[in-house]
């Protein structure tokens, strides 16, 4: 008791000291395995070729879709595409509509268009 | 004390155990339940996965409105977290006129946008929305992270200045040859080109994996380590540790074009600050940045660390420039609890200056 008043630490304390101090201690010496080049060379690697087996899977799934006379994702991407294409273009008028609009607007109210 | 005490102890901690632990679950389970970006919003202007959306103060007292401008990757609700730690809630209430571009969930049809399509069509024709929406002749852009860097990339497109009034970064990464992403992504043998070929987009789940991976430990067991710990303890926040967990598990695809020439520009090249970034045919030179600059970098940011953004204040023109440099994290800096009283009203005043009040 005499000991908790000074401040010393209770077993419990002590024993989640210990705890903190090895987890922080694991954290620091995964960091700098991380930070390794050889690390990044690991994930690079994963990562091509899990893209390459995504893409795979696509691919054979998407065969089978159009086999079967229906629509696929690479049928889906396309046609989004085509709408993101149209949508560019529309989107590139209708600013061209609202500065032709602002400019008239100016003319016909030079005052308006000041304030 | 009684002998008897430690065994009480330990009794009412067995006790307490299986509760703790039906709390502790229960908090993990209903993370999606929680409620993020809450503010009242309208959307203003839409362009494929782009949405443009504005939060209108009821007491406006700045002319220049605001832009929010966040990362690729991530969503754009750490602007807006929860009721009481919103970033939005703060500056509309502060009396700006806030808008956000959201970049949405690119997908595989979206694997040809670059950052020639983030930075010269979709954020240009946000910034011309929020003037026309809000009647001003200019703004305030504030970005954060990618954002940041997408901002500065837009007011260093060569040709006509661009009605930015002033310009806000946050945690910006400019050069980030010296970062762990660089030690991974920055050997050539890596075909980065072809990847995001294969993907289209790239993952929202491996970036976010490969984001944890910098702090494997803290991310995959310290978290949940002191979330149980408040448990047991009875100060676990639970609104607090749902809405950014919420917000963390919440990965949109990078699209596949600009996640290559990100990597490119920033861990290979080094390219805005040597100017020799082009997009669509524009060199980006950030030289042209001569409006009032502020700068905000975190001491402990290990996604885009502090020596990665200095070079920025060699290079800009401006003569107006504040650099808030304060201990935190990439996110916590400016999203964590602390934020609303330490960081936020420095960033409003300094906006309130500049805005016409």
């Amino acid at each position: 008791m005499a000991d908790r008043r000074n401040g010393a630490q209770s077993p419990e304390e002590q024993v989640r000291a210990l705890y903190e101090e090895a987890e922080s201690n694991t954290a620091k010496a995964f960091e700098a395995m991380v930070n390794k080049p050889s690390f990044g060379r690991l994930l690079a690697l994963s990562a091509e070729n899990t893209a390459a087996m995504t893409r795979m899977g696509f691919d054979a799934v998407d065969l089978l879709w159009r086999n079967l006379r229906l629509a696929g994702r690479a049928d889906i991407v396309r046609l989004s595409r085509q709408l993101h294409r149209t949508e560019d273009k529309l989107e590139r008028v209708l600013q061209e509509v609202e500065s032709l609009r602002d400019e008239i607007a100016r003319e016909r109210d030079p005052e308006g268009a000041r304030s | 004390m009684s002998v008897a005490d430690p065994f009480v102890g330990a009794v009412d901690r067995a006790m307490q155990f299986p509760v703790n632990a039906l709390e502790f679950t229960n908090i993990l389970l209903t993370t999606d339940d929680a409620l993020i970006g809450a503010t009242p919003k309208d959307v203003v202007w839409t362009h494929r996965g782009t949405t443009l959306y504005r939060y209108q103060s009821a007491n406006r007292r700045y002319r220049v409105p605001v832009l929010l401008v966040f990362a690729l990757i991530n969503r754009p609700e750490i602007f807006d977290l929860r009721p009481g730690s919103s970033l939005v809630e703060y500056l509309v209430e502060e009396g700006f006129d806030v808008f956000l571009v959201d970049w949405g969930y690119p997908d595989e049809e979206d694997s040809e946008m670059g950052l020639d399509e983030y930075v010269c069509d979709d954020l240009a024709w946000a910034v011309r929305e929020t003037l026309r929406a809000s009647g001003s002749d200019e703004l305030s852009l504030m970005g954060w992270c990618i954002g940041a860097t997408l901002c500065a990339m837009y007011c260093g497109l060569e040709g006509e200045r661009p009605p930015v009034r002033n310009l806000a970064l946050l945690t910006m990464p400019i050069d980030g040859r010296r970062s762990t992403y660089a030690n991974w992504l920055g050997d050539e043998s890596f075909d980065v080109e072809a990847t995001s070929r294969l993907w289209g987009s790239v993952p929202g789940a491996a970036i976010d994996f490969a984001n944890k991976m910098m702090k494997p430990v803290t991310n995959y067991w310290t978290t949940y380590r002191r979330l149980w710990e408040g448990v047991q303890g009875g100060t676990a926040r639970r609104d607090a540790y749902q809405t950014m967990a919420k917000w963390v598990a919440d990965n949109p695809p990078f699209a596949g074009r600009a996640w290559s020439q990100w990597i490119e520009l920033m861990y290979r090249d080094a390219g805005l600050p040597r100017g020799t970034v082009r997009l669509r045919d524009r060199s980006v030179d950030l030289g042209r940045i001569d409006q009032s600059v502020l700068v905000i970098s975190a001491s402990a940011d290990h996604i885009a660390p502090r020596p990665g953004t200095m070079p920025f204040f060699d290079l800009i023109a401006s003569e107006d420039v504040e650099h808030f440099d304060r201990p935190g994290g990439h996110i916590g800096l400016i999203a964590g609890s602390a934020a609303r009283k330490e960081l936020w009203p420095s960033m409003a005043e300094w906006l309130a200056e500049r805005s016409d009040g």
